[in-house]
């Protein structure tokens, strides 16, 4: 099972399913970028911080300021200085993670707006209905097809509809970076593009009971034409009756099935 | 002086095992305290040891599937509740009253109440794990995974009982320590002057006092799917619901756990540095943003369930703003440091290491605030490695505060470089064992079958945490060993310490003060027990009342001059022969009604098994009941201090303060209630909720009841008119009219129920009961709530009916109102329930 790297590629750009941007790649290429500052920042304000630690340690013969007023048992508390000094920090601080927040909050709109804009471009996407129960998943296909294996094409936009015949779980194939909470009752959406031909693994990320640990599922990205040789085969296959009924497969309405 | 103490204190000495069992000391609380918080430091830190073996290689398998999942669920439960928490209020209880110069926390015996509530509840959970099992939901117990269709052994539904058993406990220190801050506070010392971890924990106890009675609703909801057969959680909007309610709770719950820590950091940066905190009142000012702030964030745990953009940007905002204000305060710890005079003392140490620990956490947090990563990071590693840098860098700012206050509680210096090692050996082991998860992020929480890949780091980890553990060791062998043969220190071993807790000896007496502490002259001193005493109206009040006390004190603050020091010193001379006068006693009932709680609460996990089972619940409602007679019998009185700063609660007695703060918790039980209703039936078809309701189920009975419950309301009013005319059968006739009136509700509520259960309608032809849908469990339960807060009234009344008899209110009726104000409250209550129920 292939493993990456603790998701540090930022990989390239794919071309296909009219140039979408893959979930994976917008995943990976903030995530280098929050890294490369949560580094940075993290290194200054330790480093600044054991510094000064270090500087301001005690010593018998060389105090930094003698003459200052120190503090004494049974004092009301006052402020110490330096208020000028917290306050400009704490707004380049601010400044960091506001800027960061901004920015990563286009890409949120570009996940969650993608696949109704895709769907009204007349982008292929492929639907597939996913239901978790104790201890596995279901997939079922527009045709009605229910397998155990995910089958989808390479370079395709595939939607997913997610929900659960029993208790709270959760979809996720980890080097797709695609993760869906999988809850009785109703469903969530989640979408992806799968680059290559290759397989991968899904598991579950929230705990289920006993079988939780072992509750994967075999992700099979195939290529474009041999997805549809293997899709249309299964035409005629009766779905056999796991697919849950709450199945609404029209993508157009993101903004995600929320029944309450 | 007074007779207020002809029961006196009474305590055995400390050497005796019946001291701890009577004691309603707030310094000996704080002790037990600890060192149970301790015991189960261990307990959970076994569990997750277990969990580091296990995840040494994704093919081994030493606990397995069931066993895992039990120990995950139970190390963060014991972890989060049992441990950090608690392990604070062991310091908050020692410390907070000598902080403020109060003598006692305002209701000791409720605190006595508070800690064997605590740990009866904990002894429970460790009893769970032999009734097949503990519960293996994860310490979020999602739903409906966390009901006994999906859970069956009896096990699961006793750790939600100790959970519900262990709130009680928090409510109550909550009141208390509420109280006691507002009311109890030296002269002279304004609220904005509590040192920063009375700061801390006062906010701490705000944050308590809410969000766990949110999740008090929402235990006693999942404990009656478990009792009961409601079918709340497994209901259609069922699982959302549990999260919305847990995450309520949760993520206050996050600063709960956080504050106590970042006063200490705080008091310890002061201490050690020898330099005030820059920028104090931007600190605190920050603290309260984040204490009203955490209320409003709980949907980002919830960013993959399917909620909508809207509210995730919107819940994306509060996330963001929430993590700005800990910004400033972290800068204000590194910026006290300079020009300091730093010594390297232990709990310095681990302040400083704390203070690391949560930058990296505080980092890796906003990765998390960022939706997009949010939705790959959920359910993975790298938040298990956010939370413990966060936890348990926050446990390492308590571990500071054992360094920094042993001495105090003990008398005696721990071993300076044994200390070190520890602090040692716990930074590289704590990095160790959490760093590499972050490395190997992609690891799925709760899981133990992980990508092969990622094992060499979960070695890391694992060896990581063993050097963690022994680092435990090297502190246990440290202070037991300086118990016994540490050098013995003087009041104050620290330079430059400001609060007052280092102006007492080491450990301080029974009554804390040689005077009457007090900050008038600008600065700690302590005043003649007498002079203060006549100087704020010598009446020690009995119950309360003492509205004018306070401000009668005017004149006061005749600072003894010179150093607080040689005040308490040659205070603690004179005290001898002046006999203080002391808030303390020896009580049994405490333990006796929490025994009796642990055995109900072990009866009521199994009643659905029936047989021995039913015997325990008996035996623990017999013994609970002796128990609650026996502690009314028994003659306890507190005296509310004649000297303090009370704003701005100068003009309530302490009682009627701790009654307004559990009312205002019990608004958020019943909040959750009427919540969790509200939620369902949106959830279900606002309309198409009648179909689930018999045509029996009519609004008579409801309107009968609204009746009842006013005119009640109305007599009791007229209990105090009387008791304001001096009329002895006035009082005791309204009470008795306000007793049957109750009785009346209930009954007419029995007679519709049994009609309800037992009809045979077509649409329910097996009647309507608890567990036929959700309607009916969502009525029965919520009414139900409200009837039990009724039946308690009812019991008050038949506790006071006597009392008034013999003319116990008429020179004083202040019982009175507290009664009233509960008993206004239940009605008021009903007013928002009888529509919800019975007409829309
Ligand atoms: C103050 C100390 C600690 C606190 C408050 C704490 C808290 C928690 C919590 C809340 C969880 C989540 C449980 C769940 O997912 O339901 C957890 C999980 C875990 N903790 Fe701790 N913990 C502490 C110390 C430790 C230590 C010392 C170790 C290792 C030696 C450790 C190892 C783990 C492991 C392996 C998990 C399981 C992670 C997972 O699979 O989700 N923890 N801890
Ligand atoms: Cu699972
Ligand atoms: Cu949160």
């Amino acid at each position: 099972m292939p493993v990456s790297g603790g998701g540090l590629a930022a990989e390239v750009a794919l071309a296909g399913a009219g140039g979408i941007r893959a979930p994976a790649e917008v995943f990976n290429s903030i995530f280098v970028v929050f890294l490369g500052l949560g580094t940075l920042v993290g290194t200054v304000v330790i480093a600044y911080t054991l510094y000064n630690a270090y500087k301001y340690r005690y010593r018998e013969d060389r105090d930094p300021a003698p003459d200052l007023d120190r503090p004494e048992l049974g004092e009301l508390p006052e402020s110490g200085g330096k208020g000028k000094k917290l306050f400009l920090s704490f707004g380049l601080s601010a400044v960091i993670v506001l800027s960061l927040i901004v920015w990563t909050y286009g890409t949120l709109l570009y996940v969650e707006n993608r696949p109704a804009e895709a769907a009204q471009e007349g982008t292929e996407i492929l639907d597939v209905h996913v239901e978790g129960y104790q201890f596995g998943w279901n997939f079922t296909y527009p045709n009605g097809h229910t397998t155990g294996t995910l089958r989808v094409p390479a370079n395709r936009m595939v939607n997913l509809t997610v929900t659960s015949r029993d208790v709270f779980h959760n979809f996720g194939i980890p080097e797709l970076r695609v993760k869906s909470d999988a809850i009785p009752g109703q469903t969530t959406n989640a979408w992806f593009v799968a680059e290559e031909p290759t397989e991968y693994t899904a598991n579950c990320y929230e705990l289920c009971g006993r079988g939780h640990s072992y509750m994967d599922a075999e992700v099979v990205v195939m290529e474009p034409e041999a997805f549809e040789e293997w899709y249309a085969s299964t035409n005629g296959t009766a779905a056999n009756g796991t697919a849950s009924e709450s199945g609404d497969e029209s993508h157009s309405d993101l903004e995600e099935a929320a029944r309450p | 002086m007074s007779h207020e103490h002809d029961h006196g204190h009474d305590f055995p000495p400390m050497s005796s095992v019946k001291r701890w069992f009577v004691t309603t000391n707030h310094k000996d609380i704080g002790i037990l305290y600890t060192v149970t918080a301790l015991f189960f430091l261990l307990l959970g830190g076994a569990l997750a040891m277990l969990m580091r073996v296990q995840l040494w290689s994704p093919l081994w398998n030493v606990l397995g599937e069931g066993a895992y999942n039990q120990a995950v669920s139970a190390h963060g439960l014991l972890m989060v509740f049992w441990f950090i928490s608690p392990f604070a209020f062991g310091f908050a209880n020692y410390i907070i009253p000598l902080q403020i110069g109060a003598d006692d926390l305002a209701f000791p015996r409720l605190n006595a109440m508070s800690y064997w509530a605590y740990l009866f509840s904990g002894l429970l959970f460790i009893v769970s794990f032999f009734q097949g099992g503990s519960f293996s939901g994860g310490w979020t117990m999602y739903a409906p995974l966390n009901v006994p269709t999906f859970m069956p052994n009896v096990g699961g539904t006793t750790v939600v009982l100790a959970l519900i058993m262990f709130v009680a406990a928090v409510t109550m220190g909550s009141v208390n320590f509420l109280t006691t801050m507002y009311r109890m506070r030296a002269e002279g010392l304004r609220m904005r002057d509590l040192p920063m971890f009375s700061m801390s924990i006062l906010l701490t106890v705000w944050m308590m006092l809410f969000a766990f009675a949110a999740l008090l609703a929402a235990l006693i909801i999942l404990g009656a799917d478990h009792v009961f057969g409601t079918t709340y959680f497994t209901s259609d909007g069922g699982t959302l619901l549990w999260t919305h309610l847990f995450w309520f709770f949760g993520h206050p719950e996050v600063y709960i756990v956080f504050f106590p820590a970042l006063g200490i950091m705080a008091e310890c940066f002061q201490t050690f540095t020898g330099q005030r905190l820059v920028g104090r009142k931007w600190f605190v000012l920050a603290m309260v943003l984040v204490a009203l702030q955490s209320f409003v964030v709980w949907m980002h745990h919830m960013f993959l369930t399917g909620i909508n953009l809207e509210i995730k940007t919107l819940f994306m905002v509060t996330t963001i703003g929430i993590s700005l204000p800990f910004d400033l305060m972290v800068f204000s710890l590194i910026y006290t440091m300079i020009k300091g005079r730093i010594r390297f003392t232990t709990p310095f140490l681990f302040s400083l290491g704390a203070l690391i620990l949560f930058i990296v956490g505080g980092i890796t947090g906003v990765f998390l605030g960022a939706v997009v990563l949010d939705y790959e990071f959920r359910g993975t590693y790298w938040v298990v490695a956010h939370f413990h840098y966060v936890m348990v860098g926050g446990a390492t700012g308590l571990f500071a505060g054992i360094y920094y206050w042993f001495p105090k509680m003990t008398g005696r210096m721990y071993d300076e470089f044994l200390g070190k090692l520890h602090f040692a050996t716990y930074f590289v082991g704590f990095n160790l064992l959490y760093f590499p998860m972050f490395v190997a992020w992609e690891t799925p929480r709760r899981v133990f079958a992980y990508a092969p890949g990622l094992s060499s780091w979960h070695q890391v980890a694992t060896v990581g945490g063993f050097i963690l553990g022994l680092s435990f060791l090297v502190m246990f062998y440290n202070l037991f060993k300086s118990i016994a043969t540490g050098e013995e220190v003087g009041d104050n071993p620290w330079e430059y310490s400001t609060t007052a807790e280092w102006a007492v000896s080491s450990p301080p007496p029974l009554e804390n003060f040689p005077g009457v502490p007090s900050y008038e002259g600008g600065k700690l001193s302590f005043r003649d027990e007498h002079e203060a005493a006549a100087d704020g109206g010598a009446s020690t009040a009995a119950d309360g009342g003492t509205a004018d006390a306070s401000t009668a004190t005017g004149s006061g603050g005749v600072a003894t001059g010179g150093g607080a020091l040689a005040t308490a010193e040659s205070a603690l001379a004179s005290q001898a022969t002046a006999e203080p006068e002391h808030a303390d006693h020896a009580s049994y009932w405490p333990v006796v009604v929490c025994f009796a709680g642990f055995l109900a609460f072990l009866g009521i996990s199994g009643v659905r098994n029936g047989g021995f089972y039913y015997g325990l619940t008996a035996a623990g409602g017999v013994l609970a009941a002796v128990g609650f007679v026996g502690m009314a019998q028994e003659s306890f009185h507190v005296p509310e201090p004649t000297v303090a700063e009370q704003w701005p609660f100068g003009g309530v007695e302490n009682m009627k303060l701790g009654m307004w703060m559990f009312l205002g918790s019990d608004v958020v039980l019943f909040g959750g209630f009427i919540g969790s209703y509200l939620f369902l039936r949106v959830a279900n078809g606002w309309q198409h909720w009648h179909h689930l309701i018999p045509e029996d189920h009519v609004v008579l009975p409801g309107l009968l009841n609204t009746y009842l419950l006013l005119t009640s309301s109305f007599a009791v009013v007229l209990a105090l008119v009387a008791a304001h005319k001096r009329s002895r059968l006035g009082v005791v006739a309204s009470l008795g009219l306000t007793w049957v009136l109750g009785v009346g509700f209930l009954a007419n509520k029995a007679i519709e129920w049994l009609h309800l259960f037992h009809i045979h309608s077509e649409a329910f032809p097996n009647g309507w009961e608890v567990g036929t849908n959700v309607a009916s469990s969502t009525f029965y339960l919520t009414t139900g709530l409200h009837g039990a807060h009724v039946i308690v009234g009812l019991i008050m009344i038949l506790y006071m009916i006597p009392r008034a008899w013999k003319g116990a209110y008429l020179d004083d009726d202040s019982s009175l109102e507290y009664f009233g104000l509960y008993w206004h409250f239940v009605d008021i209550v009903w007013l928002f329930l009888f529509p919800l129920f019975y007409i829309l």
